[in-house]
């Protein structure tokens, strides 16, 4: 069967960091299509990419053998490419009626608006994706599941042909996904042609046709579902080097310090685990998989609603960042822009930021202090900046997170819960921190470590924890660990040991 | 690269300062001259008087700045500002008490107190500063006139106690002094002090200073409560000033003082300001004011001028890079 929509050598950069580098991919008519690889293999922008919603810096997309030129989401509509995003990109306030229409390149709005007109278009294609809601409704009423199907019948009003689907299934319950199955069953039926992003290996083997698998921006290859495994699947999705110098060897844990026992919130499900003095314990799992909630969760940052944590054996509850920092447990964030740094303040502020009382008398920040505390930790971390009066916002990405790292060595917390540390920063810093991490554990602290890359966390920790979907799905050594281990555990639901 | 971005800050630090030496030198050119010769924008007498008109609206705009650095906004100081009027007056001309110091320190803790208030509201429901302190600068003006029957309560120039409080702080000295006390107190508080760090940390980035364990609510709650105390100070000095109390005062004070801090490069978003800008807003204004008004300017005329200087100036001093 030929290509119906097919790319040849796609590449994107996001400033000077590589999104895709020759991605390939083809798709034919009336089949469903999985992407699929690692958290930052370049899925969700190559899906961008199709509906001109980002636009590549090279490369070619063809349709139906003609080449073609995708600038802007409208081309994509004319092109009948629709997309629907993780995140829904509906307008909460406005109504089904309108959220279908606006932009709708197939409905031509008068100057006033008419409603009868407003139904009669949209009602087919609600009743085609099974959504039975006035068009007058405001959408913010909707659940979430009613709104991926509002989104869907959007796109099709729009005369898609082919439908891009990112992480559809992410936020809806279990009856929800089931009719969206239901409903991708019918449209490929029908002809319309389906890509499917998403990481969770049953769905994709219970609905896709074929799968793409990218990594690290490539293409690794296109398989046909029918004969494949989810091993197959996954060997290929990990396949990266251990590029780093494994660790220096590890001294003998300490005693427990950290203990949590069925942990749960909103978030995560009966989350256990020990952690000892010493000890750098990892976190695995896809990004909505509870890692950074285990985190918010020890942090006091959301509500605990059953299950024990203790600290050195005392019970504690932490209801926010500051009572868990007197208990001893520090949070690198995620987000270093949005939860870590003022962007606006010194490399010197933002340091002492957590530790001003102490460096200060009457209220009064002794400056010389303050100063002489920031300067031999900058000198451990290899901070590079012009100068510590100098704002973060002129630094690297790397240094930057050095700068967040500094804060928590002036407080210096027994536990310490890092965030996907390396998260978008250069190799060079990256080793930095490893040898911090390694420093940190040989000094006594205990570090959990959350991260995307596998060889991370194979390279930097004593044990790995996976979650997957708010619980641990699996319990490694680190000598017992593959990076195909972890991937299966963190792609599939089911509890293995 | 790097030095250069640095520069940009220190530059438009001297922008609102070249912007006010250029106002001075265009009022000393265009100065009508006295009998003999002499510019009369240079008397002494003069400087002093625009000094004197800056003070009260200085005052308030050096807590507005602490204010708007969270983030945060404080439309109730005009009301707060009569509260504080009618309250010195009350308890001096109806013989509440023989000390003017008590008097003094009612009005005061009474609008401490409504800042507080404004502070605890903030803090603790999140709703937006606007919306909060737009319902105390009604509700807080409400209270001002039903507490004087809508009445101005005037203080006399005799013997009695009130009149003695008024001839004090009348004074030109008092008023200009004091004004230059609290403008060096707070300049000290947010260069130098953890609470001043903590108010620049809230305004920046919010979430992050959550995460860095940081009092969020007790900063937010002090800086409306200190908004409240030192727009109280500043009725003091306008009862002296004006000899009454008057429940009708400060009506759009909230907007002058806005305007001070916003012209002297203090964004409205929060994180990023200075009280050495705030002063220097304050001045230009005042300084524009004396001149146009020692020209026989039209007061209509004045106000669409002070309109395009705050554009200007806000034009001027704008971040390029968006952060």
């Amino acid at each position: 069967m030929s290509a119906y929509l097919q790319t040849v050598g796609i590449t994107k950069y996001y400033g000077g960091v590589c999104a895709l580098k020759g991605a390939n991919f083809d798709l034919r008519a009336g089949e469903v299509h999985a992407l699929v690889g690692e958290n930052g293999a370049g899925k969700s922008t190559l899906a961008r990419i199709l509906a001109g919603s980002t636009r590549a810096d090279g490369g070619t997309i063809s349709l139906r053998g003609e080449p073609v030129e995708i600038a802007t989401p409208l081309d994509g509509q004319r092109l009948g490419i629709g997309i629907i995003y993780q995140e829904l990109d509906l307008f909460p306030n406005l109504t089904v009626g309108e959220n279908i229409v606006i932009g709708n390149l197939h409905f031509a709005e008068g100057r006033t608006v008419n409603f009868r007109r407003m139904e009669e278009f949209c009602r087919p294609f609600l009743d085609q994706v099974g959504l039975a809601c006035g068009i007058r409704q405001t959408v913010a009423t909707l659940s979430i599941g009613q709104m991926q199907l509002l989104a869907i019948a959007r796109a099709l009003s729009m005369d898609a042909r082919i439908i891009l689907m990112d992480e559809p299934t992410s936020s809806l319950f279990e009856d929800a996904a089931e009719r969206l199955f239901g409903l991708i069953a019918s449209l490929k039926h029908r002809g319309v042609s389906i890509v499917y992003v998403s990481h969770k290996m049953d769905e994709i083997f219970r609905v896709c046709d074929r799968a793409t698998v990218l990594r690290d921006g490539e293409t690794v290859g296109t398989v046909e579902l029918a004969g494949a495994g989810v091993n197959d699947l996954i060997r290929m999705m990990v396949g990266r080097e251990l590029q780093f110098a494994a660790r220096a060897a590890r001294r003998p844990a300490g005693e427990t310090i950290l203990a949590a026992e069925n942990l749960t919130t909103s978030k995560i499900k009966n989350v256990s685990f020990e952690l000892r003095r010493g000890e750098v314990l990892g976190i695995a799992g896809l990004v909505g998989s509870g890692r950074s909630e285990l985190g918010a969760a020890l942090f006091g940052i959301d509500r605990i609603e059953s299950g024990t944590l203790r600290m050195q054996g005392g019970s504690i509850a932490p209801r926010s960042p500051r009572d868990a920092m007197t208990s001893g447990i520090g949070l690198l964030p995620e987000d270093r822009r949005l939860q870590g740094l003022m962007m606006r303040m010194s490399v010197l502020e933002n340091a002492t930021l957590a530790v001003l009382t102490e460096i200060s008398g009457l209220g009064f920040i002794h400056r010389g202090q303050e100063f002489s505390v920031v300067a031999p930790v900058a000198r451990r971390l290899e901070l590079n900046c012009p100068s510590t009066s100098a704002p973060v916002s002129q630094l690297s990405g790397g240094n930057q997170q050095k700068v967040l790292l500094a804060r928590w060595l002036l407080l210096n917390p027994s536990v310490l819960f890092l965030d996907d540390p390396t998260r978008g920063i250069d190799i060079g810093a990256k080793h930095d921190i490893y040898r911090l991490i390694d420093q940190l554990a040989s000094d006594g602290k205990a570090i959990i470590l959350v991260s995307s890359e596998l060889p991370e966390l194979l390279r930097c920790c004593d044990r790995i924890l996976v979650l997957n979907e708010g619980r641990v799905t699996a319990h490694y050594d680190a000598g017992d660990a593959t990076q195909e281990k972890i991937m299966s555990a963190a792609t599939n639901a089911e509890v293995r040991t | 690269m790097q030095s250069a971005r640095g520069g940009a800050g220190l530059l438009r630090r001297a922008q609102s300062l070249a912007a006010l030496l250029g106002i001075l030198i265009l009022a000393i050119v265009i100065s009508p001259t006295a009998s003999d010769g002499s510019r009369i924008f240079l008397q002494a007498g003069n400087l002093t008087d625009i000094l004197r008109q800056v003070s009260l609206i200085g005052i308030i705009s050096l807590s507005m700045t602490f204010v708007i650095l969270t983030g945060g906004i404080d439309l109730s100081v005009g009301s707060i500002l009569a509260l504080a009027t009618a309250l010195v007056a009350m308890f001096l001309t109806r013989g509440y008490t023989t000390h003017i110091a008590v008097a003094i320190l009612a009005a005061v803790a009474a609008a401490a107190l409504a800042g507080a208030l404004n502070g605890a509201v903030v803090a603790f429901t999140g709703i937006q500063p606007f919306i909060v302190t737009l319902a105390s600068m009604i509700g807080v003006r409400g209270l001002a006139k039903w507490l004087t029957n809508n009445q101005n309560i005037d203080i006399g120039f005799g013997k009695d106690l009130a009149s003695e409080f008024a001839a004090i702080f009348r004074e030109k000295a008092i008023v200009i002094g004091a004004y230059a006390l609290v403008a060096a107190m707070f300049w000290v508080v947010l260069a130098r002090t953890v609470f001043g760090r903590h108010v620049r940390a809230v305004g920046d980035n919010e979430k992050a200073a959550e995460y860095a364990g940081l009092p969020i609510r007790a900063t937010k709650i002090w800086v409306y409560t200190l908004s409240g105390l030192f727009t109280g100070f500043a009725g003091v000095l306008y009862a002296a000033e004006n000899h009454q109390g008057n429940p009708n005062a400060g009506v759009a004070y909230e907007l002058d003082a806005i305007a001070a801090v916003v012209i002297g490069g203090t964004r409205l978003s929060g994180g990023k300001g200075s009280i050495s800008g705030t002063i220097i807003g304050t001045l230009i204004i005042g300084v524009l004011t004396n001149m146009l008004r020692l020209n026989n300017v039209d007061s209509n005329v004045e106000m669409m001028i002070k309109a395009v200087i705050i554009v200007l100036a806000v034009a001027v001093q704008r971040e390029r890079n968006g952060t």
